[in-house]
């Protein structure tokens, strides 16, 4: 069982398609698997971590089915395996105390969702250099 | 004699109705249950000729002969025998007999077991028709419309009846002192009309006496009255109870007090209101004088007119009082339950607080506000009334008729709120109901010293005497009002508990409403925010889809495109206004987190946002003095960033356009402000250019959505702040905002 690079966890099927088509038009070969429920995604990345494979960054989204983004962040900084997997919030939300509270407990970086595709393709660029060409991962 | 122990006091303390005498123009026998003779007074003697040991001891049959009378004989046994078994004495009264060949009137009465009979003379000297003279009297006095009116008539009519010198109508007032409030005279004498006399002058229990024996008369107060004889057992002398005689002789004291005055002959008649002591109609002759039993049974009469004429006067005065009042009352409340101002309503209609007492001012505190009605004292002195009363009063309901007595400060008002009468709404508030009554005796003119209503004699106490003068004492009493009634004073404590209910009622509602209101507005808060970020998310997809569309779909023409683009400009637009609502009702829901904001820096960046964002390369942005403010420093941002990119806005067409940013300190304030030369404000629409969405017509070619001043007041309101606005059409605008100073 391989772990993809981005491991994507947002439920609105709307914005997974076109994230799903920005990432491939950044990178076709950056492979992303995403997932609709806090719960279901906090039990596939647990079952990786078992495999000893882990995605090279997570992305969650604040409100979702399950388990709330903020709890499944929680889960995966309290996580010995997967404490360390760069973990970035992605939300519509600008509120100063959801991104203060994220960063509170370990999310790595907080993104507010651009508005249209094309502010969408300048920010998940700059997401995929940073994290996945630029930074160095814990082995 | 009994050797009184006489003081001050005495007259308090002598037993009167058993003296063991009888004036003497009349003489008293006595018969025991058995008919046997048990007392006699010793002027029998000179009455027939027989002495009154020789009487004592006879029966009824023995005795019937020395009377040397010319009725039937046992004619005394067939009264004794009906005395026994009436209840009274009215039925049996009077007898008219000639002793010894001269007229006499015979008196039964009772006393315990003892049936006395008294004699009088019958003088026939004004013997007139009395029925007729008391009927034509008695219409006379009742067509006295007033009460005044009626105890004039009234005086006017006894004095016709039995002739004396002076006939006085004295009416007794709070404490038992009396004044004269009628009087009729001989020309010559001094009028006594408006003296009054010393409750002293008449003791209690000659009060009592004078409810019992409804006329009295002191046939002449230099003759000796003639002591009571009777046969002791075991060699006690039983006194005989004289309350019911006729002839029952006069207190030393009284008739010292009466050779006093000069006066050598009394008559009263009593008046009774309610079954109490209202008054007296008392009757002064300078010379002795008798009255037939007959025209004092007239008298009697005619005070007994006078006392129901009084009750039904009197409560017909009280009852259209009572009436208005209950009408007052009924009114007010009803106003009140119709809710409103509490003050207002029971001070601002037609019927006010003033009307439900006999108050001529009121005042009501209410709401850190005096309203005043009447007359009333000003409104400081109410204020400091008002700090007094919460000091002292201790109940819900205070009221004095001599408030300077024992507050001083309202000796400076005495004439117009001598009398007050409060009723506390909250103490603690310092809310009350204040009624005013004015200073209503200047002077009493008193017959004589009050204080020295007995005068000692050099012989000592042996020969303690009634005052000696009676020359007019002048009294003036000061810083008193009427009395507050029972009624008046139930009143206020009903119109109290309405007041109370009302405001109760009110506060309750009010409460009610803000709790409503509030969850309004959280509601409200949470609904925007809501909205604002469920809109979020489908019109990102619109734009989303719409920008792959023109991306990647080479195929379409530039009409499409066009199309496309105008749908994400509609996107773009809808999302900004999203935002600025989000800002807004998250400004409702954050709480002010209060810091020493550096204005220099803030500004500084805000307007390198700003003229970046506009690309207004000709701007002229002027900072003068920069002083810290206290406050919220995201908030504060916010307040700058919307005031200042409205300056830039506006001012944009200008040429060139210029802003201008200065703050200055006052005591208690940061006050910055921020001109602009641009478009300006029209005068009608200052104050609503705050409110949510609302944009005004020479803006509709400028950007905006109508809710960045809207945030901009609900900040300035967060932070208890001020925002104020100055302008000139096509001249430009100066912003004000003054802060509050860190103290």
């Amino acid at each position: 069982m391989a772990a993809p690079d981005i491991f994507y966890i947002e439920d609105n099927e709307d914005f997974i398609d076109v994230v799903e088509r920005a990432i491939s038009q950044i990178d076709n070969k950056t492979i992303m698997q995403t997932i609709d429920d806090g719960a279901l995604a906090l039990t596939t990345l647990n079952s990786l971590a078992e495999n000893r494979v882990k995605p090279r960054l997570i992305l969650i989204d604040l409100n979702l089915p399950g388990l709330s983004g903020l709890d499944l962040l929680k889960r995966i900084k309290e996580n010995q395996a997967l404490r360390y997997v760069p973990t970035v919030m992605f939300s519509t939300s600008d509120n100063p105390k959801d991104i203060k509270t994220s960063l509170e407990f370990g999310a790595n970086a907080y993104v507010t969702k651009p508005m249209g595709y094309n502010n969408l393709i300048k920010c998940l660029s700059a997401v995929h250099e940073f994290w996945l060409n630029t930074t160095c991962l814990a082995s | 004699m009994i050797d009184y122990k006489v003081d001050l006091t005495n007259c308090d303390r002598e037993p009167i109705h058993i003296p063991g005498k009888v004036q003497s123009h009349g003489f008293l026998v006595a018969f025991d249950s058995t008919d046997v003779v048990s007392y006699v007074s010793e002027n029998v003697l000179q009455y027939l000729n027989v002495k009154a040991q020789d009487v004592l001891g006879k029966t009824v049959a023995e005795f019937e002969p020395l009377l040397q009378h010319a009725e039937t004989p046992g004619f005394i046994n067939h009264i004794l025998q009906l005395g026994h078994h009436s209840k009274g004495s009215e039925t049996i009264n009077h007898y008219t007999i000639d002793l010894r060949e001269k007229s006499f009137n015979m008196i039964f009465s009772k006393s315990g077991k003892h049936a006395l009979l008294e004699f009088e003379p019958n003088t026939s000297a004004n013997d007139v028709d009395l029925q007729k003279t008391i009927g034509r009297s008695v219409s006379e006095m009742l067509s006295g419309k007033q009460l005044n009116e009626l105890l004039d008539n009234a005086a006017l009519q006894i004095k016709s009846l039995i002739g004396y010198d002076r006939i006085m109508i004295y009416k007794f007032l709070d404490g038992g002192h009396g004044e004269v409030i009628a009087e009729v005279k001989e020309d010559h004498l001094e009028p006594f009309l408006g003296l009054h006399y010393p409750a002293s002058d008449i003791p209690k229990q000659a009060r009592e006496l004078y409810k019992v024996n409804l006329t009295r008369i002191i046939t002449d107060v230099n003759t000796d009255a003639s002591p009571i004889l009777t046969l002791g057992t075991n060699g006690e002398a039983e006194p005989l109870d004289l309350t019911h005689s006729e002839l029952r002789a006069v207190s030393p004291i009284h008739i010292q007090y009466l050779k006093n005055m000069g006066v050598a002959s009394s008559f009263s008649i009593s008046l009774l209101y309610k079954d109490e002591l209202w008054g007296l109609i008392a009757c002064h002759n300078y010379t002795p004088r008798f009255i037939n039993f007959k025209a004092r049974e007239a008298s009697k009469l005619i005070g007994q007119i006078i006392s129901s004429a009084l009750e039904y006067k009197q409560d017909e005065e009280n009852v259209v009082k009572s009436l208005n009042y209950n009408v007052a009352y009924d009114s007010l409340s009803l106003i009140l339950r119709n809710g409103g101002n509490v003050a207002y309503a029971i001070s601002g209609h037609d019927t006010t607080l003033l009307d439900i007492t006999d108050a001529t001012g009121a005042a009501v505190i209410y709401e850190d506000k005096v309203t005043m009605l009447g007359k009333t004292p000003g409104k400081e002195q109410i204020e400091e009334l008002v700090n007094w009363l919460i000091d002292h009063m201790e109940d819900r309901i205070f009221y004095t008729h001599q408030l300077p007595e024992i507050y001083q400060p309202a000796q400076a008002y005495s004439e117009l709120a001598s009398g007050v009468m409060v009723c506390t709404l909250s103490k603690e508030m310092g809310e009350f109901l204040i009624w005013f009554k004015p200073e209503q005796i200047a002077t009493i003119n008193w017959a004589g010293n009050p204080d020295k209503p007995v005068e000692v004699d050099n012989n000592g106490l042996a020969n303690l005497s009634p005052r000696t003068s009676f020359e007019v004492w002048s009294q003036t009493v000061k810083n008193t009002s009427a009395r507050w009634n029972r009624e008046e004073i139930s009143n206020v404590l009903r119109l109290r508990e309405e007041v109370v209910y009302a405001i109760n009622r009110q506060a309750n509602e009010i409460r009610t409403l803000n709790e409503k209101l509030k969850q309004a507005y959280e509601e409200l808060d949470t609904f925007s925010f809501t909205i604002s970020h469920d809109l979020r998310t489908p019109l990102s997809t619109i734009k989303n889809y719409s920008e792959l569309l023109l991306e990647s779909n080479t195929s379409l023409d530039e009409d499409a495109r066009r199309i496309l683009k105008k749908v994400i400009g509609g996107a773009d637009k809808l999302n900004y206004l999203i935002k600025e609502v989000l800002n807004y009702s998250r400004v409702g829901r954050t709480e002010v987190i209060y810091t020493e904001i550096p204005m220099e820096s803030l500004i500084h960046e805000l307007k390198n946002d700003l003229t970046v964002a506009f690309n207004t390369h000709d701007l002229q942005f002027e900072v003068d003095n920069t002083p810290a403010v206290y406050g919220d420093k995201t908030m504060v941002s916010q307040v700058f960033a919307n005031v200042i990119n409205n300056a830039i806005k506006y001012s944009s067409k200008s040429n060139p356009p210029k802003v201008k940013i200065d703050g200055r300190e006052t005591n208690s304030e940061v006050i910055y402000t921020i001109s602009d030369n641009g478009v300006g404000i029209d005068l009608n629409y200052y104050d609503r250019i705050f409110d949510l969405f609302k944009r005004m017509d020479n803006v509709r070619k400028y950007e905006g959505t109508g809710v960045g001043l809207a945030i901009v007041k609900r900040i300035i309101e967060k932070h208890n702040a001020r925002i104020w606005v100055e302008s000139e059409l096509g001249v430009g605008t100066v912003f004000y905002i003054a802060f509050k100073r860190n103290m």
